[in-house]
């Protein structure tokens, strides 16, 4: 029986592999080859496949892989939060029995880390006043303003923060969010933001069947200048009757994959 | 910091209070309902976009159970369940109903985190309900749990054989230009119908019948069709008024975290959990 179960476990022990595990859950992965047509203005609405797989190691554009030029510029305040999120990844990593990644146990994984760990199929639709997005990892939905409104000044925390779009063109649509919840972590490798973190995203619609994101991180309170989070990542415009996978964290199911596997992992 | 509605909510439906929550809920940003509306416009044929929410907070909670079912004790309010239904029925404990146990007994899943599911996503926690609509789905944006559902209105039908999920599987037609019917299969018998903790088999069938009665307001009702529990099919909603709000209203932001729930039954659980 394929179940959710998949989902968060092998999210805990940090496999990349899992995405034909996923589409056997319903997602079609059929890619157009015909060359595809201009794009509709200021139209996002479909469901779109990103052609990465799960950001296991971090952000696709700046992994934790040890790299001098990965690096991030983290504040004294930064290093300390870092110090603190204890991830399975990276070169910092801990034993799995040591990590303290809060999404491991059914916590909601909140923006941006939505967008750098496990994107998968996303669809978006839109209305007169809003874009929305369905995200496949953990089932939930993220509302972009598009009415004019401004970023709030004071925000409360909330795991998916508070976001307002514009067409700064007719396929560049730019994304700002605010209020997002310290307590989460920017990626799977525990890089750490505070409560003044600001997002951007960059939609860039190249042609009807082709899409690229872009995310910029700024946190001037933990990291001491912006740092691009994913650049220009390609995404491919799905058939409209694709199924998107249920992936939803289950704290029993885990306890029942950590109770019959844990044991192996704990001697590595 | 100001306290956190996701934290609440899950913890105060533990504690079986989540009565107490719509209150809470409109000071995140969901806009008060307008006293004295009564005539409204046409509705639009085949549309229910907009942002909809329970005329009557509590009876969109629904704390007891199903609200045309709930579990008070009255004999009309017994359901007919099969032996293997009861069976089932024995197992859910809990701390809602006139089987009730301590808060320290119960097992509902939903309080450890656990995914709701569907039909409970609409029995229990009903709140501000976002419904999108494109030529081939309606999808419905939930506030508690902050999960999608899609509805396939392509004409496809229901899967003969549907592998279990969370929320189910639903296909959905228009019988007419106001009455928008749906069908639901292949749901996950881990969660609960409701509050009362009422159980489903793999079986389980749920119709919905969304009737929009004019432009401001729309009546849903649901029946539970599930031979292998219950001996007949039981009305669990039955015209449940919901009210169009303005298409600026905020869904609060309502999720389970099970670290916010250890955290408030380390502070409040321990007295307290005796005392029932």
């Amino acid at each position: 029986m394929l179940r959710s179960f998949i989902s968060p476990t092998l999210a805990l022990i940090g496999v990349l592999g899992f995405a034909p595990l996923a589409d056997a859950q319903g997602t079609s992965q059929v890619v157009p080859s015909k060359p595809s047509t201009p794009a509709p203005l200021r139209d996002l609405s479909g469901i779109w496949l990103p052609k990465i797989g799960a950001q296991g190691s971090g952000a696709a554009a700046m992994p934790a892989d040890g790299k001098p030029e990965h690096e991030l510029p983290y504040t004294p305040y930064g290093l300390e939060m870092a110090k603190r999120n204890k991830s399975s990844n990276g070169p910092q990593q801990v034993a799995a029995v040591d990590e303290n990644d809060p999404a491991h146990a059914c916590d909601p994984q909140g923006f941006p880390r939505e967008d750098l760990f496990e994107m998968r199929a996303t669809q978006f639709m839109q209305t007169p006043l809003q874009t929305i997005l369905l995200y496949t990892y953990g089932k939930v939905y993220r509302v972009v303003w598009t009415d004019g409104r401004e970023l709030p000044r004071d925000p409360d925390p909330h795991w998916y923060g508070y976001s307002v779009g514009k067409w700064t063109d007719d396929y560049t649509f730019v994304v700002d969010t605010n209020g997002t919840d310290p307590r989460t972590w920017v990626d799977n490798a525990g890089r750490p933001h505070s409560e003044d973190l600001r997002v951007q995203e960059v939609f860039h619609r190249l042609d009807h069947d082709n899409m690229e994101l872009t995310v910029t991180i700024d946190d001037p309170k933990v990291y001491t200048k912006p740092w691009t989070a994913l650049k220009n990542v390609r995404f491919t415009l799905m058939p409209p009757n694709t199924e998107l996978p249920e992936m939803l964290c289950s704290p029993s199911e885990l306890a029942r994959y950590n109770k019959t596997y844990a044991p192996a992992s704990k001697k590595k | 910091m100001f306290p956190r509605l996701t934290f609440l909510g899950a913890a105060l439906a533990a504690a079986p209070f989540a009565f107490l929550l719509p209150m809470l809920a409109n000071a995140q940003g969901t806009a008060p309902a307008k006293p004295g509306e009564s005539k409204s416009a046409p509705a639009l044929p085949r549309d229910l976009t907009g942002i909809w929410e329970p005329v009557r907070s509590i009876e969109g909670i629904q704390p007891s159970g199903a609200l045309n079912m709930p579990a008070d004790g009255k004999p009309e309010h017994d359901l007919h369940f099969t032996p293997y239904g009861l069976e089932m029925a024995k197992r859910n404990k809990s701390s809602n109903g006139p089987n009730a146990v301590a808060s320290t007994e119960e097992n509902d899943p939903a309080h450890v985190c656990e995914p709701q599911g569907f039909p409970r996503e609409e029995l229990f926690e009903v709140r501000a309900t976002q419904i999108l609509q494109n030529p081939l789905q309606v999808v419905m944006l939930y506030t508690y749990g902050r999960v999608w559902r899609v509805i396939w209105t392509d004409g496809r039908e229901l899967p003969k054989d549907p592998d279990p999920h969370w929320y189910g599987y639903s296909v959905g037609k228009w019988k007419d230009d106001y009455n928008f019917v749906v069908q639901t299969n292949g749901t996950d018998e881990r969660t609960w119908l409701d509050n009362a903790g009422r159980p489903h088999s793999e079986d389980l069938r749920v119709e919905e019948v969304f009737h929009r009665v004019d432009h401001d307001h729309m009546e849903l009702s649901m029946t539970i069709i599930d031979p292998k529990v219950y001996e007949k099919p039981w009305v669990a909603l039955n015209k449940l008024q919901f009210r169009l709000k303005p298409a600026t209203t905020e869904l609060p932001e309502m999720m389970c975290s099970p670290s916010e729930l250890a955290e408030y039954n380390r502070k409040h659980a321990g007295p307290g959990a005796k005392k029932k």
